[in-house]
């Protein structure tokens, strides 16, 4: 029995934690390579067009898994946190995965519903018959659930880069945005720079938002934006928490007078316009920048 | 006080007896026309779904006709139409700023009948909870009338609709449950004389999200169309089951559940797992064929379309999933209704 977890979507969140996790229980694991321009082609045979990238992307590496082994590793995502939702996709891509795939691998899928512990300690007794192990295990791997970062180092100009972590993380989606904002001399602030702490505080607007990973991305705006010259939001096209709240996002900033950019991404977007777009918001901070501190001898 | 709140199809009717029950008049401006649409799409947000831009442009029309209090539906859950109001509130609060604009959350309804309602109407609870139990009945009504004309369209489609403007009057006066009795009636004797007929006809479900099974205007006519080539339509949405949903007395969900179960093992949020579920118990009653529509980025019925294509490949049903946003044309939808329909009597033969 070998168990595959595609390296997508939720993946940059909890995969250390899961691959760590089937390594102490002696489960053979095999984790699909990180995003290509293939492993998305092959995707969007899958799956219809007018879902957002993320998915198109997970069902990609589904297809990359379906020969190489016997189990894949797909949570249902309901609600974490006591009773906050995670985005519909989240929840639909288990029946997407168990219909298109159907056949070609079985499908490890637990119900997460507010019991994020429990749910991988039943999970973890499918493997051992020893109970005490899937404790330690889960003790063992939960360090690895932890994303805080240390603040950045102060002088140089920051950009908040708003995005789910599955589209930051993914190297094929995010990297000509962060290589191009790093190039123009920028240093990049995401959310995980923040103290967990503040991601799920329920102030201000925060509260009235029910879906888990858009409050962090709502705080995390709230509360870093003081601290960036500019917020750069990457929406996947079809994204529907994100169409409401970038869009309270960017009333706000508006507000405050800090630039914001939204990045609409899908599978068409080319580098390049990326690219120019990106050094047109860049030159508009530095302008800012300098009409709030002049230079002087 | 003029109060507005969004056209929803035939159950504006029941929604307009229900705030004139509670003292209020009733403003909603001029019917849906292209104008609300492209007002809405002005005022949206880019990526926004459809229900956003068609509710908020009838919203402008409303106050440009002099509506004062605005009444949206709210309630955050999975689906976005729970955060409508947020942006709905703050994007009118631009236009215009002689106005109150209230979100009446869905799923709480002990605020709803004891508190909410009777503050913004100035009314007892004891009168708010028996407008809703006539708006029940009253919708329930209209689901009937529904049923008859989808079927008499079918069959003789011209005397359909000129039994139209007398139907909706028939439904339109009436202010007690004794009433609703008898227009059912009426309504029934209205239609009867057109139900005489051997052929068979085509039988086609239709499932999808709410609003744009509802509003004629959002689906472009699709019922009436489809009436027009001699097609009945067989829907299960409406406002009368939505209110039964949300008050919990709905008998039939665990059903939809149930059937739904084999291709959706969880909802995910909006009315996905209802869309699916119908369509399985279409497909195991017997049908020719199912149109599936849905708000363009619609979440939860993009993942309902993934489960209707495998329902309708296993059980060898022609599907037909049609997204609408503001840009959909209606000679493209009924090109493509036409070759739908088509394509069922052939295989029919």
């Amino acid at each position: 029995m070998t168990i595959g977890i595609p390296r997508a979507l939720l993946y940059y969140r909890y995969g250390e934690f899961w691959v760590h996790f089937f390594k102490k229980l002696d489960v053979d694991i095999v984790v699909s390579p990180p995003t290509n321009k293939k492993i998305l082609d092959q995707g969007l045979k899958y799956i219809s067009s007018e879902i957002c990238l993320p998915v198109k992307i997970i069902c990609g590496h589904l297809d990359w898994l379906k020969n190489k082994v016997t189990h894949v590793f797909l949570p249902r995502f309901v609600e974490l946190n006591g009773g906050l939702y995670t985005c519909p996709k989240m929840i639909g891509i288990v029946d997407i995965a168990r219909l298109r795939f159907a056949g070609q691998f079985q499908l490890i899928a637990p119900k997460i519903k507010n019991n994020f512990y429990w749910a991988h300690f039943w999970l973890g007794l499918r493997f051992t018959k020893n109970p005490l192990k899937v404790k330690w295990a889960l003790k063992e791997a939960s360090t690895y659930l932890k994303h805080t970062q240390p603040p950045p180092p102060n002088g140089k100009p920051k950009i908040l880069l708003l995005s789910h972590f599955y589209n930051i993380y993914d190297d094929y989606i995010s990297r000509t945005i962060i290589n191009t904002f790093k190039n123009q001399g920028f240093t990049i602030i995401t959310k995980e720079h923040l103290d967990n702490k503040l991601l799920t505080s329920t102030k201000g607007f925060a509260k009235n938002i029910r879906w888990v990973y858009e409050r962090e991305l709502y705080n995390a705006f709230y509360y870093l934006l003081p601290h960036a010259q500019g917020v750069c939001n990457i929406i996947s096209f079809g994204c529907g928490p994100d169409s409401l709240i970038s869009e309270i996002m960017l009333k706000e900033a508006q507000a405050r007078t800090k630039p914001f950019m939204q990045l609409i991404i899908d599978e068409h977007t080319s580098p390049t316009g990326l690219v120019t777009r990106i050094e047109a918001f860049c030159e508009i901070i530095k302008k800012q920048c300098l009409n709030i501190a002049p230079i002087t001898n | 006080m003029k109060v507005a709140f969004p056209y929803l199809g035939y159950d504006t009717i029941a929604l307009k007896k229900f705030v004139e029950m509670l003292g209020a008049e009733v403003c909603l401006g001029s019917p849906l026309t292209a104008r609300t649409l492209s007002l809405g799409a002005k005022y949206s947000p880019e990526l926004i779904c459809l229900p956003f831009k068609i509710t908020l442009g009838s919203f402008v029309e409303a106050l440009e006709a002099g509506a004062d209090t605005l009444l949206m539906a709210a309630g955050a859950r999975k689906c976005r139409f729970g955060y409508y109001h947020y942006l709905q509130e703050d994007i009118l609060k631009k236009i215009s700023n002689h106005h109150q604009f209230y979100a009446i959350s869905q799923y709480t309804p002990y605020e709803f009948f004891f508190k909410k309602i009777p503050k913004i109407f100035g009314v007892s609870p004891r009168r708010v909870i028996y407008a809703t139990w006539l708006l029940l009945h009253h919708s329930a009504l209209i689901d009937y009338y529904r049923k008859l004309i989808r079927l008499a369209r079918a069959i003789d489609f011209t005397s359909a609709q000129k039994k139209e403007s007398e139907a909706l009057r028939i439904i339109e006066n009436v202010s007690n449950l004794s009433a609703i009795r008898k227009a059912k009636n009426k309504l029934k004797e209205l239609f009867q004389p057109l139900f005489k007929f051997k052929k068979r006809i085509i039988k086609i479900g239709l499932v999808g999200e709410i609003y744009l099974m509802l509003e004629p205007f959002a689906n472009h006519d699709i019922e009436k169309e489809l009436g027009k080539m001699g097609v009945v339509v067989i829907g299960r949405r409406s406002l009368y089951r939505h209110l039964k949903h949300l008050l919990h007395i709905d008998t039939s969900e665990l059903k939809i559940i149930i059937d739904a179960y084999k291709y959706l093992k969880d909802s995910p949020g909006g009315e996905a797992i209802k869309t699916v579920g119908e369509a399985h118990g279409f497909c195991k009653t017997g049908i020719d064929g199912i149109i599936h529509i849905y708000p363009f980025t619609c979440m939860p019925e993009n993942i309902a379309y993934e489960a209707l294509e495998k329902m309708a490949h296993d059980y060898a049903i022609p599907l037909l999933s049609i997204s609408i946003d503001e840009h959909t044309s209606k000679t493209g939808l009924l090109t493509r209704l036409e070759a739908f329909v088509e394509l069922i009597k052939r295989k029919n033969l």
